[in-house]
């Protein structure tokens, strides 16, 4: 089976670079199953979960960004992303009082990081295949 | 004429200078390889960002909200710009181009009948500008450390600027910083920040356009330039922090360089003044001395 080379890049660095079988990105309108050969597309993302298989349709890694934005071609799929981090070093409890905390405050700002925070609240209760 | 002792005591305050700048020198070399790593770690997320931003950008002929980030205000009556200095000194000329480059474009761009706010960014362009025209200052951000906050740091300047764009309270922004050249030299570069100048890297797309198949947009182009303005808007801050700040290093590096190397120079001059001034002592006790002798 084909490859199709994934590049997940943030602001301050390269975080994953390699051949992979699948990537699902959190597109804006709903995720997009990413497999060698995709038709060109660029798309804006919401915050969710970014999660990678390897050619025998294994879980290789899993991420949560807060947004960002994704460029696929047949060959090759990036990710820009604001900010990174890998799903299984988010703590469930911290985020609960993460979000407790923002829903105190109203502005603007906080009720963007909300929904980042419900987002990744999600991303980890929300049940995902380790194999597809 | 100054006695040995003064002269022994000039050699070793000139000798404990030297250590010390010559330690500031590795400092700043060692350091200066950390913000290079970063910068070229920063570098593959912001000329993606270009890519995507210059394809697009045809798209948007003319709008409202964020798109004015990139068609402007239809205006060009108020300015703000944006010296980026280092927060400390002992960098030789690198805080002092700034301030110069920048006081002169403030003062042209009031030449020519414009408003002009400022919004430095580190401590030595804050201070310079306080000294010389406070009341234009809308917001001052210091120690901002961008080699160990990263991202953060730069979204704070972003932010802070969108608002005040689209608060209408100017209608260009522009930066002033010094690129990172090399280890040994620095430019001092103007850039405009808004509305974007995407007039240079759209000559390079079209070449790669002519290459590359049409994207489909998901959801539609608005939506993505509108994700992707201000976010572009943070990251041109941030390549710009992160260049100068290793820009920082490099000029500390060779401004240390020299100064060790001329407290070199001073010791042995001083050192060959003190040698001098001995010999004469004694020659000059050796003819009191036989003088002395022959009388008797």
């Amino acid at each position: 089976m084909a490859t199709i080379s994934f590049d997940l890049v943030s602001p301050e660095n390269l975080i994953f670079n390699d051949d992979v079988g699948t990537i699902i990105v959190p597109g804006k309108d709903g995720d997009l199953g990413v497999l060698p050969g995709h038709s060109q597309v660029m798309s804006s993302l919401r915050p969710g979960r970014v999660m990678v298989y390897s050619e025998d349709k294994n879980l290789v890694k899993s991420f949560f960004v807060s947004g960002g934005f994704a460029e696929i071609n047949p060959e090759k799929c990036i990710v820009l992303a604001e900010s990174v981090v890998e799903l299984n070093s988010l703590d469930k409890s911290s985020i609960e009082k993460e979000i407790e905390e923002l829903g105190i405050k109203e502005s603007k700002e906080s009720e963007e990081q909300l929904s980042i925070a419900k987002a990744k609240l999600e991303a980890i209760t929300v049940s995902f295949y380790d194999k597809i | 004429m100054p006695s040995l002792k003064d002269i022994k005591t000039q050699i070793n305050s000139v000798g404990s200078t030297k250590k010390i700048t010559s330690a500031m020198k590795m400092v700043a070399a060692s350091k200066l390889r950390r913000s290079q790593e970063k910068a070229e770690a920063a570098r593959p997320y912001s000329s993606r960002l270009e890519e995507m931003l210059s394809s697009l950008a045809s798209s948007a002929a003319s709008g409202e909200g964020i798109i004015k980030l990139l068609t402007g205000t239809g205006n060009d009556q108020n300015y703000v710009v944006v010296p980026v200095s280092a927060d400390r000194g002992l960098c030789g000329g690198f805080n002092s181009s700034i301030n110069r480059e920048t006081f002169k474009l403030v003062k042209s761009l009031e030449g020519n009948g414009k408003k002009v706010q400022l919004m430095p960014v580190g401590k030595k362009s804050r201070d310079f500008f306080n000294r010389v025209m406070k009341d234009q200052i809308i917001e001052s951000f210091v120690d901002l450390n961008v080699s160990s906050t990263g991202y953060e740091s730069a979204l704070n300047i972003s932010n802070k600027l969108q608002e005040l764009y689209f608060e209408g309270k100017f209608d260009k922004c522009i930066l002033v910083f010094n690129k990172f050249k090399s280890a040994i030299s620095q430019e001092v570069t103007q850039q405009q920040l808004i509305p974007l100048d995407v007039s240079n890297s759209e000559k390079e797309e079209e070449k790669e356009n002519s290459s590359n198949a049409i994207y489909d947009y998901e959801p539609d182009e608005e939506t993505i330039l509108k994700d992707l303005l201000p976010k572009n808007v943070s990251i041109q801050i941030f390549k710009v922090l992160l260049e100068s700040d290793a820009g920082e290093q490099g000029a500390r590096m060779a401004a240390m360089d020299n100064a060790t190397r001329n407290a070199g120079e001073m010791i042995d001059s001083l050192t060959l003044k003190y040698n001098r001034t001995r010999q004469a002592f004694i020659t000059k006790e050796l003819i009191e001395i036989i003088s002395g002798a022959e009388s008797i």
